[in-house]
């Protein structure tokens, strides 16, 4: 009876691993079967291009989305063929190196990897396969001659909103929710805070980060979001930046019954949230991974694919602020304001909070 | 092993034999609120001292409710289960299918049709676990996990299909849905308000944690509290709660006694599933308004935990979710008040250090002494808990007061065993 209950307790953890396998290859859409018929009239290109989703893959209204984006562009404007894999919660890198294995063994070239924890597996992965051109989203850490590191600079554009939720905030308080505490989710807190202070020396700065690693649940849970935005509208914040993927939700919702401000991510989410909360969406931290994803695509169509770190940043319009909920009207100048001055070199913004 | 331990408690001395006896002679809800208010008086000294206004106050005990419940049913989800012998570690899975069945209903029709939606999903979930199980005799732990994976890819399938394309939803979340409804007690909250803002030691506090576990309470909160206290009477206070419970203890001895062992078991695992379903709903529609994919996030496991923690009683795991979410809401609100409780744990092992000391249990008393010091250390020399630490305050404080309480832990004696009718002698 007692070993049934250790088996149970052995096994609960096992499970999880197992809905990891046992489904990730269900929900990846095969390539184009959500366009068919747009490719008809535009140039069918022989590229098979293999994606493979980070955590939450596409239709995660956030960061992954923003990469099926780019893909969708480049499928509709090329005729690539594409195949989408994604990852799950609490994955191992061997797995990681698997999809990527099995994108190559099938003849897919070039692979884009979308995220950070990709990092170790496309670097050795990439290495066995010299042929194949690959591209990382989020990470620089490999320097190989087949590897493009596409990267952005979060910090920019999260300083950005950090000035105008300071220019925003009535009680001098601003939040930031971070999803899970990693070095690439800091960087949007450092940009953040330092946006912040130099709009309003005194402000105050909340901060809290969901999870963390190596639970990645951070990204995934919304009532941990509305739980922890709640906490920090009760304590006399009134606008929040949440850098949480699909734990902004939750967020909205807090800032919605708080009657105060969020500030969403990644993509402009004034324009993807549901209209119930839409309202309370000040503005968005852009991250233009759909224009990485697409111009990686596009430089090996062309033929000549890229390699080394390219650098998405404010000076080549990479990273920004949305400026689609009018109610963000009144702090714009401002914001461009120090646009300008991070693009001059006048600042330089932190990368560690 | 347990009774090894039960050994050394010492025949009564004169002296220590008049409290206990006084304080057995107390009802139990009387000796409860005892404690309770102990426990409270030493959580306001250390409010008072370290100056973390979150431990007490109202908006954290809101949100220990809100992180308990799920856990909670999920709990109780697993207590009817296994009281009739059946273990069931699907519940993580039925709990997925729940938020699902909230979020795919409740945006389109409402919350109380979403409601019934993830009940509906989470007894589809008990259904098969009960066919694999009661009927077929499959391993208890094998179609657990297989309805864990079933649970995930199923509602990934059914997400992709139903939810993409829905204003502010899509393959892996839902639209929000509409907020189910709340009710304070009138008049309370105001006054409680004031109360709570004097910072007065030990008043404030109660007024705080009343305010907050009094003012708009959600319907389903009630619902699921109502259901804790129901599950008790049903399940300890009427001949059905004895026959089912009789499944899981002796189901041989039930059926020679007549009981439809197979039918009880199915309509307590049905009942589990319906209850798992209800934590997923409950997790959708209130903790966090929308239906998204993962975002159970082991609270299914967690719920188990809390029902072993329990001792698989109601009044148990009610206590053990609770604590887990006090924990879990806390440490979410405010990293200082974390660091508070360090204190706390300080307190807590004077106290003991105490007990085990008119017990005449040195060796105990040793331990606790040097733990309460180390806390204590840990406390003065520092401002602040590492992140890391903080997000596993719930874990971490669960599990201590686990492997503190294990000891007297007793399953249903058949349970996880499979039975067949006729298969007894």
């Amino acid at each position: 009876m007692r070993n049934a209950l250790k088996i149970a307790t052995a096994l609960a953890a096992g499970a999880l691993v197992l809905a990891g396998c046992g489904s990730s290859s269900t929900p990846a859409t095969p390539g184009g079967s959500e366009n068919p018929s747009e490719t008809s009239s535009a140039p069918t290109s022989d590229l098979k291009v293999g994606l493979a989703y980070d955590i939450g893959g596409r239709g995660d209204q956030s960061f992954n989305d923003a990469a099926a984006r780019g893909l969708d562009k480049a499928k509709d404007e090329f005729g690539v063929q594409a195949q989408e894999l994604e990852a799950q919660n609490g994955e191992t890198d061997a797995q990681k190196e698997e999809r990527l294995r099995t994108l190559a063994d099938g003849g897919y070239n070039p692979i884009v990897a979308i995220g950070f924890a990709y990092s170790g597996p496309v670097g050795k992965v990439a290495k066995e396969y010299p042929d194949v051109n690959f591209a990382i989203v989020d990470d620089a850490a490999n320097d190989l001659p087949n590897l493009a590191n596409l990267v952005f600079a979060e910090n920019e554009g999260s300083f950005l909103v950090g000035v105008i939720a300071a220019e925003a905030s009535k009680s001098g308080n601003v939040g930031f929710i971070g999803g899970v505490n990693v070095p690439l989710i800091q960087k949007f807190q450092a940009g953040f805070d330092a946006g912040a202070k130099a709009q309003n020396s005194s402000i105050k700065l909340q901060d809290k980060y969901l999870t963390e690693p190596p639970d990645f649940g951070g990204f995934n849970d919304p009532a941990k979001g509305k739980t922890t935005a709640k906490g920090m509208y009760d304590k006399g914040t009134d606008v929040v930046f949440a850098a949480a993927g699909g734990s902004g939700s939750g967020v909205f919702e807090a800032a919605k019954a708080a009657g105060a401000w969020a500030i969403g991510v990644d993509s402009d989410q004034y324009l993807t949230a549901a209209p119930a909360v839409k309202d309370v969406i000040l503005t968005s931290m852009i991250k233009k991974v759909d224009v990485a994803v697409y111009d990686f695509i596009k430089s090996v169509v062309d033929g000549s694919p890229l390699t080394g770190t390219t650098t998405f940043d404010l000076k080549n319009d990479g990273v920004g602020y949305s400026t689609s909920n009018p109610a963000v009207e009144p702090y714009t100048a401002k914001a461009d304001e120090f646009a300008q001055k991070i693009i001059s070199g006048e600042i330089t913004v932190p990368t560690t909070p | 092993m347990t009774t090894q331990l039960q050994v050394p408690s010492p025949p009564p001395v004169g002296a220590v034999q008049e409290p206990t006896s006084r304080l057995a002679r107390l009802a139990t809800w009387q000796k409860l609120l005892m404690y309770g208010l102990a426990f409270l008086a030493l959580l306001s000294l250390v409010r008072v001292v370290s100056g973390a206004a979150q431990l007490t106050s109202s908006g954290t005990a809101e949100a220990a409710l809100i992180a308990a419940i799920p856990i909670g049913l999920a709990g109780l989800a697993g207590l009817w289960s296994e009281r009739a012998g059946v273990v069931n570690i699907g519940l993580e899975g039925m709990m997925i299918l729940g938020t699902f069945g909230a979020g795919w209903i409740g945006w389109q029709y409402g919350p109380w049709p979403g409601v019934v939606a993830a009940i509906g999903f989470g007894v589809f979930g008990g259904l098969i676990h009960a066919v694999a199980t009661v009927t077929f005799g499959v391993d208890h732990i094998v179609s657990g996990v297989a309805i864990n994976i079933l649970g995930l890819g199923i509602t990934q399938y059914l997400a992709g299909t139903f939810l993409t394309g829905t204003p502010g939803g899509g393959s892996k979340q839902s639209p929000p849905i509409a907020n189910i409804g709340s009710v304070s007690v009138p008049g309370l909250p105001n006054a409680l308000e004031s109360i709570e803002d004097r910072q007065w030691f030990f008043v404030s506090d109660l007024a705080g944690i009343v305010r907050g576990l009094t003012t708009s309470v959600n319907y389903l909160t009630i619902i699921a509290i109502v259901l804790v206290i129901a599950t008790f009477f049903v399940l300890w206070r009427t001949p059905f709660g004895l026959r089912l419970r009789s499944c899981g203890e002796a189901p041989y001895a039930a059926e020679s006694l007549g009981v439809n062992v197979y039918l009880y078991k199915y309509v307590a695992v049905l009942i589990s599933g319906a209850l798992s379903g209800l934590g997923g709903a409950y997790l959708a529609i209130v903790a966090a308004s929308n239906y998204r994919d993962g975002q159970t996030a082991g609270r299914g496991f967690i719920g188990l935990a809390a029902m072993i923690f329990g001792n698989w009683r109601p009044g148990g795991l009610a206590a053990g979710a609770g604590l887990f979410g006090y924990t879990d809401g806390l440490q979410l609100r405010d990293n200082t008040a974390v660091h508070a409780l360090l204190l706390l744990a300080a307190l807590l092992c004077l106290v003991g250090l105490v007990v085990l000391l008119i017990r005449r249990r040195w060796f105990g008393a040793l331990l606790t002494a040097i733990f309460g010091a180390g806390a204590l250390i840990w406390y003065l020399g520092t401002d602040t808990l590492p992140p890391q630490l903080t997000s596993a305050t719930p874990y971490v404080t669960t599990l201590v007061v686990l492997a503190l309480a294990s000891q007297r832990l007793r399953m249903p004696k058949a349970d996880g065993l499979i039975y067949r009718r006729g298969a007894g002698h």
